[in-house]
């Protein structure tokens, strides 16, 4: 009896709350399905700790995220916090969406972040902090030991042992003669074509080779992206392509762990290796990316959580940054995705990075080898510039006529807006 | 006599010209809601459709300013080769889905015209893509495209024996358009069969008993009754199916991206893909005028088709 009291008390005590007018925070997000019910979940617990608040989230899709965030802007419903993708941020400061988030989020957050973690939110010009997240990302190469063994491959156990240009083609060619392997490497065209992964994953491959997407002083795109190194590292792809060495885009992207394991090598993604190691249990191994010229590179940056300055209540905003970003179960189902830590405790907590643990490498690669991708505003432009390129190279294009095309679309694009100022005078 | 013909007209005249105002007056404001509304939703737009194609407008405010720029969006439009290439492209659509799409709806829609059992039933089940949402249709149809081993390829390969190598339907560029023109025609060939059906309904049953009273075989019925009595639907169908082939969007946005090689790169594909992607709402405008212009131009050729077929 006393307990049936009691729940209409909370009940009515509840009624009463929505009569008062909750403040609303609008949370705009991407995610796979597990992530968006994370999300939910974690939404739920921030409302439980603060009753007066109500938070609703907005779901976006990864590859169309800057369209749907265009279309916010456009109708005037900005969200107070946005998850964004690290290379899409200074854009967004540029044109003014999101405000400093430091003096927003507890203290001991920001303090708890790494190195790569805050360059990430960081925008060039005002060196001041925009957006923060649990994780970072990175690109490694996996193998298949049976394979990799079988025709008497070097495995790399460090960065610094990674494989050469010369090494890594050989054993593509082996691979392709092995019995049992339909495909040497997965570099996962199945994502599409359309999507930040080309430009996430093959940048680095241009900047180990000794090029770029842009000069990072001039910010200019004609006579870097269109560079002898630069079309030599595509012309070098689109023979694996042509040579059949590559998963093609129609098949998928599970061919690397898929039965029989079709797939011998896989460039992919630190998220990869939760899917993969599940199924190939041992038979995994991870690699640094190898170096395709005088040093190696990999990618950063991933999606990290922002404060718009359309927020009528960025403390609130703030305060559910700060408590998402440290609760555990949030971080616990992060780490089952194998997540890449991007603040400190949560790499002490996350033995699958520690020294020894399986992706060791890949956390080795981001103070050793990791590379931005170029924080301009004209990023946008730059990224999608990149991606009709490799996909007219990869199937059968002249590279340097490809490129080119691609270098003067992102110099006409910047042109346009009369180079972004500040960043024409940045030197 | 004189006078009253002289006398009468005017005032007929002049009580029917009061009654043309009290018409006039009603016939106008029978007329407001949908002019008004056809001027908010779609006149205005359209003239500031092109007031926007003149400038380098961005689609979200930029701290920087905008400019009006005259035709600079339309001559950097004809420079670029890629808007050549969709335009190539959905000239290719449109050449392929005209007699696949068409002769798909005609064929069937004879065959449904007969007077077969549960002739109602079939006439559903035939009609059923084309209420499916294109996206679920898409959706299924990559699957089904799959490379190298999916069912269309193992359907193949079975018939074969294995002569036939897998076909990467939708990653070969000699391939892609192809197949988002299989596709396209499956999913849409219903409606142009409820066109012939509601075209084959109205020929008189008359003319074709004359024609057997006149001892004409079946292949005659129809080449001499059937065919000339559906001249005016196969216009119809062939202009209908023209203009929706222009817009192709859809199919191109979710299986190929307009890859691979910008095969299937299409107008409107290269025009969201300019407004959105590329977030340059001047220029992708300048495209929607480009767009119009090519449409009206199929609309016109249309009025004069069916004028000469005197419909």
């Amino acid at each position: 009896m006393g307990k049936r009291l009691l729940s209409f008390l909370m009940a009515s005590a509840a009624l009463g709350g929505i009569a008062e007018a909750k403040t609303v925070i609008h949370v705009m997000h991407q995610g796979d399905p597990g992530w968006v019910a994370t999300y939910g979940e974690i939404a739920k617990r921030f409302e439980a700790a603060n009753p007066d608040v109500d938070v609703e989230l907005i779901y976006a899709p990864h590859d169309a995220y800057n369209e749907k965030f265009s279309a916010a802007v456009m109708s005037k419903q900005l969200p107070d916090v946005m998850e964004l993708d690290a290379p899409f941020l200074a854009n967004y400061v540029w044109s003014g969406y999101l405000q400093p988030i430091k003096p927003l989020v507890d203290k001991d957050v920001i303090d708890d972040m790494t190195e790569s973690n805050i360059a990430q939110g960081t925008y060039p010009i005002d060196k001041d902090l925009y957006a923060v997240g649990l994780t970072d990302s990175s690109v490694v190469l996996y193998g298949n030991k049976k394979y990799l063994e079988a025709i008497g491959a070097r495995i790399p156990k460090s960065v610094d042992e990674a494989w050469t240009r010369e090494e890594f083609e050989g054993y593509l060619e082996k691979l392709s003669k092995l019995e049992g392997v339909k495909w040497p490497i997965d570099t996962f065209r199945g994502y599409g074509i359309k999507t930040e992964w080309i430009t996430y994953a093959y940048g680095p491959i241009l900047q180990s080779a000794g090029c770029d997407l842009i000069d990072r002083k001039t910010w200019k795109s004609v006579g870097t992206l269109d560079s002898d190194p630069c079309v030599e590292a595509l012309t070098m792809m689109q023979k694996w392509v042509t040579n059949g060495w590559v998963v093609p885009q129609s098949s998928g992207t599970n061919q690397f762990f898929a039965e029989g394991q079709p797939a011998a090598l896989a460039l992919g993604g630190h998220w990869f290796y939760a899917e993969a190691a599940a199924s190939m249990k041992d038979d995994i191994v991870v690699m640094p990316l190898p170096k395709f010229g005088p040093k190696g590179a990999s990618p950063n940056g991933t999606w990290i959580w922002g404060i718009t300055t359309a927020s009528e209540h960025p403390d609130i905003a703030g305060k559910f940054v700060s408590f998402m970003l440290k609760d555990k179960l949030y971080r616990d189902y992060a780490r089952e995705d194998s997540a890449y830590p991007g603040l400190k405790s949560f790499a002490a907590d996350s033995p699958l990075y520690a020294a020894g643990g399986p992706m060791a490498v890949a956390f080795e690669q981001a103070s050793k080898t990791a590379i931005a991708r170029p924080p301009h505003p004209a990023y946008p432009a730059i990224t999608s510039a990149f991606m009709g390129a490799v996909d007219e190279i990869f199937n059968g294009g002249d590279a340097k006529a490809a490129l080119s095309k691609a270098a003067e679309k992102i110099d006409e694009d910047i042109e346009e807006n009369d180079g972004y100022p500040p960043f024409d005078e940045q030197q | 006599m004189t006078l009253q013909q002289t006398v009468r007209p005017a005032v007929i005249a002049r009580s029917a010209s009061r009654r043309d105002n009290g018409r006039l007056i009603q016939e106008i404001s029978m007329l407001a809601p949908a002019v008004i509304l056809l001027t908010i939703f779609l006149v205005v737009p359209f003239l500031l459709s092109f007031w926007t194609a003149m400038t380098n407008q961005p689609l979200v405010p930029r701290p920087t300013p905008i400019r009006f720029v005259g035709f600079n969006n339309f001559l950097r439009i004809f420079r670029d080769e890629l808007f050549w290439t969709s335009l190539w492209n959905v000239s290719r659509f449109t050449f392929w889905i005209l007699p696949v799409q068409c002769g798909l709806a005609f064929a069937t829609a004879l065959l449904l015209h007969q007077k077969l059992p549960f002739r109602n039933l079939f006439r559903g089940l035939f009609f059923l893509p084309a209420i499916t949402s294109m996206v679920v249709v898409c959706v299924i149809w990559g699957t089904l495209f799959q490379y190298p081993s999916g069912p269309f390829n193992q359907i193949i390969g079975f018939l074969s024996g294995g002569r036939i190598q897998p076909i990467d339907w939708l990653g070969d560029p000699n391939w892609a358009m192809f197949s988002i023109v299989l596709l396209s025609a499956w999913q849409a060939y219903g409606f142009q069969m409820i066109v012939y059906l509601a075209g084959l309904q109205g020929i008189p049953d008359e003319l074709y008993d004359a024609a057997r009273i006149d001892g004409a075989n079946a292949f005659q019925r129809f080449w001499h009754v059937t065919m000339p009595g559906l001249r005016p639907t196969h216009v119809f169908v062939l202009v209908i199916t023209t203009i929706q082939a222009f817009k192709l969007y859809t199919q191109v946005a979710i299986l190929t991206q307009g890859g691979p090689k910008s095969s299937t790169e299409t107008v409107v594909h290269y025009m969201v893909r300019s407004g959105f992607e590329e977030q340059k709402l001047g220029y992708a405008s300048a495209v929607s005028v480009i767009l119009f212009l090519i449409v009206l131009v199929i609309a016109l050729l249309q009025r004069q088709l069916l004028r000469r077929f005197d419909v």
